[in-house]
């Protein structure tokens, strides 16, 4: 029975509500970075990191201080601080892992941070009321990790059709934001196809 | 010190969403509605002009290398104020707004103008900044809502427009506000490179 | 970094925290009265609205199978008769997270009124379980000041009235609810899906499914006691 919730959590992140196509969460890395196929995979593999790790954290957090404490209220804060050190720390790594993609990567790593997608997982996972359900903390992390991987399919899926654009024919005006733009429109309707979609 | 030129850059050269290319994440999501737009963008300017101000006052005792923390945690505070008088005295608001209420905190506009103009100018020239920038995101998120909410749901802040009309939905969907954003952005090259053709044949 | 620094540094950001946590804690203090009050005519909206014609005598909480259930004994007078009806909260999982609504049903479990009370579904599919027919035009409200007084209400949740709760609702997929439908749906007992959101439609019917089997059980407890 958990499975099937977990399994249906992961499809409905991945394809149904994509973070980016569906819930236009994460916009700004996404069109920074996908310029480039390399680039945005480790971009891709940094943000699932993120976002797993976040859900984990925020969680409990929000379960264990917010809610005895009475301050719920002080999550927006609490939730950003901990995005903000989970962040750090992978650029920490990152630089010492692989300097070359912490180069590639730039001002876009810090700007993790920044991703509405990171903080509004962690802010969905408590809307959809995972902490009185059971395997709530559980949920949230694969719900998390599915944003990731949803973010990333997208990323990657843009990367290489900018990467085609480069040397297309675009009218001058086009060329840049307005035809990435576009682009994700055609690929933000298809998407639409999975939605009701039934899973079980 | 130019004054108007401090307030106005933020509504045209500098328009945060379609110049700089920052605040995007709220500006498709939100733009289902006029009415949800005008909200958001006072929500958003309540808190650029907060840690504008702030930023600003504090910029010459603020250690370089933990500035960021600082910023992020003034913005954070003015956006839980907006979130707490936006659930008690706008209700409606707050449930259309969403979760778009809290991510005010990492949208860019605000960290970027805190770091990049509030950090190294005036309070005054802050505010005029955070004001500019303010109407600059308003205007353009309104003029996205309406395309939207008028193509989309036939309706215009809530009100029926052509009675009986079925409208696009796809425009009041994700897919709307892309191709939406992507040809105003079109439009805007489109005036820009016209008015240089028409600088270079003078 | 010289000690002085990380001094200087720590200084300012617990000031900074100080001043942060004054304000917000300030901030909660005025907002949490006009919030509470909120949820409260929200609350007693929905009711009012599910239980038209009765007074709300009392709200109980029990504990049944594991979790909490809550509902509302109300009665009128018709007749000389006093007549009972309950209204409880129902809540699924849909697409987005739980669905809550609340139920009202009467002495022979029809339902009396339906309205939902919070849901996260797709804008467009699910989310237009909440959807008004707002008829009221650009035109008339803002230029020729014709304005309808019709109230306005969701076809989706409308078409709820009338049924048995305690039969299983059946879910037909015939596209936007017309008054039209309404006789064969009731044969039926039956539901229209909300075309493309058949998830959502079918995490409300079992909700009333479910929250009716707990109204029973809570009131053969109410009983006993």
């Amino acid at each position: 029975m958990e499975i099937k919730i977990l399994f249906t959590i992961l499809i409905s992140t991945i394809f149904i509500n994509n973070y980016v196509l569906s819930r236009i969460l994460g916009l700004c890395p996404y069109l920074g970075v996908s310029k480039k196929l390399d680039s945005a995979i480790g971009m891709g593999l940094a943000v699932i990191f993120v976002m797993t790790m976040a859900s984990f954290f925020t969680f409990i957090i929000y379960k264990f201080v917010l809610i005895p404490f009475h301050i719920e209220y002080l999550r927006t804060i609490a939730f950003i601080i901990v995005i903000a050190s989970l962040v750090q720390l992978v650029e920490m790594v990152i630089e010492k892992i692989s300097p070359a993609l912490y180069q590639a990567l730039g001002i876009f790593l810090p700007l993790i941070t920044t991703n509405c997608a990171v903080l509004g997982v962690a802010v969905l996972n408590i809307e959809s009321g995972f902490i009185t359900q059971e395997f709530g903390l559980l949920n949230s992390v694969v719900q998390g990790f599915g944003a990731g991987v949803g973010f990333t399919l997208a990323l990657l899926l843009m990367a290489g059709i900018r990467e085609r654009l480069e040397i297309a024919m675009v009218p001058e005006n086009l060329k840049g934001l307005p035809i990435t733009f576009i682009t994700a429109g055609l690929m933000a309707m298809a998407f639409l196809g999975f939605s009701g979609m039934k899973i079980f | 010190m130019d004054y108007f030129k401090e307030f106005f850059k933020g509504v045209w050269q500098k328009n945060p969403i379609l110049v700089l290319g920052i605040g995007m994440c709220p500006t498709l999501a939100v733009t289902t509605s006029a009415s949800n737009a005008i909200w958001m963008t006072i929500a958003t300017t309540f808190v650029l002009l907060g840690s504008n101000i702030l930023v600003s006052a504090i910029r010459t005792i603020v250690p370089s290398h933990v500035r960021i923390p600082i910023f992020i945690t003034i913005i954070a505070s003015f956006v839980i104020i907006v979130e707490l008088t936006l659930k008690a005295f706008q209700p409606d608001v707050y449930k259309a707004l969403g979760i778009f209420i809290p991510l005010i905190v990492v949208n860019c506009i605000i960290l970027g103008r805190a770091e990049e103009f509030a950090s190294k100018n005036s309070v005054l020239s802050s505010i005029l900044d955070a004001l500019g920038m303010g109407l600059g995101f308003g205007l353009t998120l309104f003029i996205l809502a309406t395309i939207r909410e008028v193509l989309g749901a036939n309706k215009l802040f809530g009100y029926v427009l052509i009675p009986g009309m079925k409208p696009a939905i796809l425009m009041i969907l994700a897919p709307g506000a892309f191709f939406t954003l992507g040809l105003l952005l079109w439009a805007m090259n489109v005036i820009k490179s016209r008015k240089a053709l028409f600088k270079r044949t003078e | 970094m010289k000690p002085a620094d990380i001094v200087k540094a720590t200084i300012i950001i617990s000031v900074i925290g100080f001043i942060s946590a004054f304000s917000l804690s300030f901030m909660k203090k005025i907002t949490q009265e006009p919030i509470a009050k909120q949820e409260q005519e929200k609350k007693l909206a929905a009711l009012a609205l599910v239980l038209p014609g009765y007074t709300v005598q009392q709200e109980k909480t029990v504990t049944i199978d594991d979790s909490p259930f809550t509902y509302w004994i109300a009665t009128k007078e018709e007749n000389r008769i006093v007549k009972k009806a309950w209204a409880f909260l129902a809540e699924k999982k849909g697409y987005g997270g739980p669905v809550q609504s609340i139920v009202g049903v009467d002495e022979s479990n029809t339902i009396l009124g339906f309205t939902i009370l919070s849901q996260n579904e797709t804008p467009g599919l699910g989310a237009r379980c909440v959807e008004v027919a707002s008829n009221e035009t650009f035109v008339d409200h803002f230029i020729t000041k014709n304005l309808t007084s019709k109230e306005e209400v969701s076809w989706f949740q409308e078409q709820f009235i009338g049924l048995n709760a305690s039969k299983p609702i059946a879910i037909h997929k015939k596209g936007d609810w017309h008054k039209e439908m309404k006789d064969e749906l009731i044969q039926h007992n039956a539901v229209t899906a909300i075309t493309g959101a058949t998830i959502t439609t079918k995490a409300v019917t079992q909700s009333i499914e479910e929250g009716i089997q707990k109204l029973h059980k809570a009131l053969t407890l109410q009983e006993v006691q």
